[in-house]
């Protein structure tokens, strides 16, 4: 077997992830991806809690990925660090649907990825993010991630 | 703190044509108003282990062009 580049990539964003101590889940279609889901994406996005430590662990992020985080718009407080390989967006302290970062925490789970831990948002999550973000592209996406989750308790009959 | 799961415990690293259809053959009577071709995708997809060379990144390359 050999990892592709994306796969590649998400190790290194975990790497760097570990060398600056940045808590932080994997959300969105990453995490979806991850859970096996057959989607495809633009970006990598991480929720992390707003502390004046994490901004400064955020800059150091955007060091070791090489481009510094910058402002996605002035209208949202995403942060965005356009890495070589995808853009990591950097999210704050919950999701759409009042999905807090202790509550996604609490049920996330941690995949073992070629010696790394991600620590990502439940598929069940990841769809009520979706459903609650009111994106077309995000709404789009729900027919696939529910059945990935129909057929995940199926297997685990 | 997060459930521990292991994306290479799930399924053996290679997963092979047979395994795919025994499970499909498995699972299709417990999801019986699923598209097939919807089911196999998503098998194909949640059995493939991590570091098999999956892509789902897009890029755009230009206005409206993505590619893998």
């Amino acid at each position: 077997m050999s990892a592709s580049s994306d796969e590649a990539f998400v190790l290194e964003v975990l790497a760097a992830l570990e060398q600056t101590g940045l808590e932080a889940l994997v959300v969105g279609s990453v995490a979806a991806v991850l859970q096996g889901s057959p989607v495809t994406t633009q970006d990598l996005e991480l929720l992390v809690r707003d502390t004046p430590a994490n901004r400064q662990k955020i800059e150091m992020l955007g060091h070791c990925l090489g481009a510094r985080p910058r402002e996605v718009s002035s209208l949202t407080n995403v942060l965005r660090i356009d890495a070589a390989s995808a853009p990591v967006d950097l999210l704050f302290d919950c999701l759409p649907g009042e999905l807090s970062f202790e509550s996604l925490r609490s049920r996330s789970v941690a995949i073992d990825l070629a010696g790394r831990t991600a620590t990502v948002a439940s598929l069940e999550d990841v769809i009520l993010s979706k459903e609650a973000s009111g994106r077309p592209k995000d709404h789009a996406q729900l027919p696939i991630l529910r059945d990935t989750l129909r057929v995940k308790k199926a297997l685990a009959k | 703190m997060a459930h521990q799961v292991s994306a290479q415990a799930e399924t053996s690293p290679r997963v092979t044509v047979e395994e795919l259809t025994a499970t499909k053959r498995r699972l299709q009577p417990l999801l019986p108003d699923m598209d097939p071709c919807d089911l196999d995708l998503i098998l194909t997809s949640l059995l493939r282990p991590f570091g098999s060379g999956r892509r789902f990144f897009l890029r755009e390359v230009r206005p409206g062009v993505r590619v893998f």
